[in-house]
């Protein structure tokens, strides 16, 4: 049965609006959905609020290019291939953003408490540091917290009302309007299957209003659902639906293809500037659709990123020094 | 297996220090990784005196065994081995459920009292250099029993007030009125313990655990305490110092340059001279 969830890439990023908040799957340079980043770009989406467990080179990029007005996370950068966010950092020097910080179980705990319905996590993590510190409270510095998508305080604190365990950290739901996930199956009705670590893909995907998701293949659902233990989001949590082979390339994929280091070395130590991002986006976005930007970087360099079916990783890829 | 101590000319800065953090950990503790040269260092203490360890990937990989080194928490080379292969949910849970021993991070900044910054150097309103961010480091902090930093020593980064507390050392902000507390006083069941060692590129730190205060604990081969008290902007205690750092034992550079990071990702190899 096909459920006519099936989007092209095109159609995928007008879901994305200007001023829309979004987030995605995968965690710092895995699984992110790259060709529909490209996209968004290529449409020249304006004013995204980003609301990320954990940020990466799709912050990068999206930030770069000018998309994006907030982002809401805990980290952002490349990892071994690009120590921070240079592109984030120069837009924070130039007050060109709005950026609130909170920790990772923070940003998770968000998402688990969107994800099942309720309005705020209670924690006992990071007490003590400046992510509380009220002086810190950016968007409500910036008079946007409206109690509609915005929550009305960054955090509150409280005590433990009932085994008197102390003081306790009251994080708000994290309430977004998009989320776009990149996985390796999805079948027609919607039913994704990850491999490997899922990072925080459930709880994303439970909390957007609208999950969109880009598979490496769409599958028969029936072929899913013979063995339903093995899935890890379910058909009606899903809207949208879309194959996009090697769509999270720089980013990688478990299973299926390694991190590309060499590309995202590469963007690192170009888009320090505005205009050297510029200048890699000319290369590497406009101009280019999914298969022309396979088609540049080529079957050798595919090859190699390529993962071993027995491993799950490339053995071909060149990692140290 | 040859536990004789290295020559200073078969040993570099990175083999001292990965051996160092390797030796903080102690067999069956459960141990969070972070990525790179902490990875190295956990991975050797399985080989060598904690075979027992259990060892937590941050992206959700629990009780990880990888073959080869991975190149990242997220890494596909996570998985295999491992007893589950999960999400953040599962790992942070764990966490602040108590199960951690041990975690290892890195800063940008770090200050007498343990604090470390990942954020931003100068006024987090209006910075001169944003950073990274906190990451799971404020996190791990928080939760585990222990935590040890691996930082790359210089003056401007041994601060006496980290400008930005990104992680919670000993002594911590009581937000909202923002004074300064000992930790246990904020945590209150949940506290576990705080950072118990700092390995920097001269030298290992502790900390007393009621000042809160750090203390230079040994120095690396060539350094004096009195020079590595000149690298830091406060007044280093350096009466407590138990002599110098043990260098890597041909053991420990076997499995580190032959088993763990042959590819040298994280860790070069010296050149013979």
């Amino acid at each position: 049965m096909s459920s006519g969830k099936r989007i092209t890439l095109q159609q995928a990023a007008e879901i994305v609006k200007n001023g829309s908040s979004l987030t995605f799957s995968g965690f710092t340079i895995w699984r992110r959905p790259f060709a529909l980043v490209y996209e968004l770009i290529r449409q020249r989406r304006k004013g995204l609020h980003l609301i990320e467990v954990n940020g990466g080179p799709q912050t990068e990029f999206l930030v770069g290019a000018g998309c994006v007005d907030i982002w809401e996370s805990c980290w952002v950068g490349h990892e071994l291939y690009g120590k921070y966010g240079a592109n984030l950092s120069r837009k924070v020097g130039n007050k060109e953003i709005l950026v609130e910080d909170y920790s990772h179980a923070e940003m998770l705990f968000r998402f688990s408490a969107a994800a099942s319905g309720a309005p705020y996590a209670v924690t006992q993590t990071s007490l003590g540091t400046d992510i509380h510190n009220p002086a810190y409270d950016t968007l409500g510095n910036a008079g946007l917290r409206d109690g509609r998508r915005i929550p009305l305080h960054k955090y509150r604190f409280t005590e433990d009302p009932f085994f008197g365990a102390g003081a306790q950290v009251m994080v708000p739901a994290a309430k977004v309007d998009v989320a776009i996930l990149c996985v390796q199956q999805v079948g027609e009705e919607g039913t994704v299957r990850v491999n490997g670590q899922f990072y925080s893909d459930p709880e994303v995907a439970r909390a957007a209003d609208v999950t969109i998701v880009m598979a490496e293949e769409i599958v028969p659902e029936e072929y899913l659902r013979r063995d339903s233990d093995l899935n890890t989001i379910t058909s009606f949590e899903v809207d949208h639906i879309l194959e996009v082979p090697f769509g999270a390339h720089p980013t990688g994929m478990f299973g299926r293809y390694d991190v590309d280091g060499a590309f995202l070395k590469d963007f690192y130590g170009r888009t320090r500037t505005q205009e050297g991002f510029d200048d890699f986006a000319k290369e590497w976005i406009h101009g280019l659709d999914h298969l022309g930007y396979l088609e540049k970087l080529g079957w050798p360099k595919m090859l190699n990123l390529k993962a071993n079916t027995a491993l799950k990783y490339s053995t071909g890829v060149k990692r140290g020094q | 297996m040859n536990k004789e101590f290295a020559k200073p000319e078969e040993y570099g800065l990175a083999d001292l220090l990965c051996c160092a953090a390797s030796r903080e950990v102690q067999d069956n503790e459960i141990v969070f990784a972070g990525t790179g040269l902490p990875m190295v260092a956990i991975m050797l203490a399985q080989k060598t005196h904690a075979p027992n360890l259990k060892l937590i990937f941050e992206a959700g990989t629990l009780d990880g065994r990888p073959p080869e080194i991975p190149t990242s928490v997220g890494d596909a080379r996570c998985e295999m081995g491992a007893s589950r292969s999960s999400g953040l949910h599962d790992a942070f849970s764990i966490a602040q459920r108590g199960y951690v021993d041990l975690g290892f991070l890195g800063g940008a900044e770090v200050d007498q009292y343990g604090n470390v910054n990942t954020t931003c150097i100068g006024d987090y309103l209006s910075p001169e250099l944003r950073l990274t961010g906190s990451g799971g480091n404020p996190d791990i902090n928080s939760f585990a029993k222990r935590t040890v930093f691996i930082m790359v020593h210089e003056k401007r980064r041994f601060t006496e007030q980290v400008s930005y507390i990104t992680s919670p050392g000993w002594r911590v902000r009581n937000w909202p009125g923002g004074e300064t507390v000992h930790r246990r006083e904020l945590y209150g069941a949940a506290y576990r313990g705080g950072p118990s060692a700092v390995i920097s590129t001269l030298g290992v730190f502790r900390f007393d655990e009621e000042s809160g205060r750090i203390y230079l604990d040994t120095c690396h081969a060539g350094n004096t305490p009195e020079q590595i008290r000149d690298m830091c902007q406060f007044d280093l205690d350096i009466s407590r110092v138990s002599g110098e750092t043990l260098p890597p034992t041909r053991e420990e550079l076997h499995y580190i340059h032959e088993v763990l990071d042959p590819e040298q990702i994280f860790i070069p190899k010296v050149k013979p001279v």
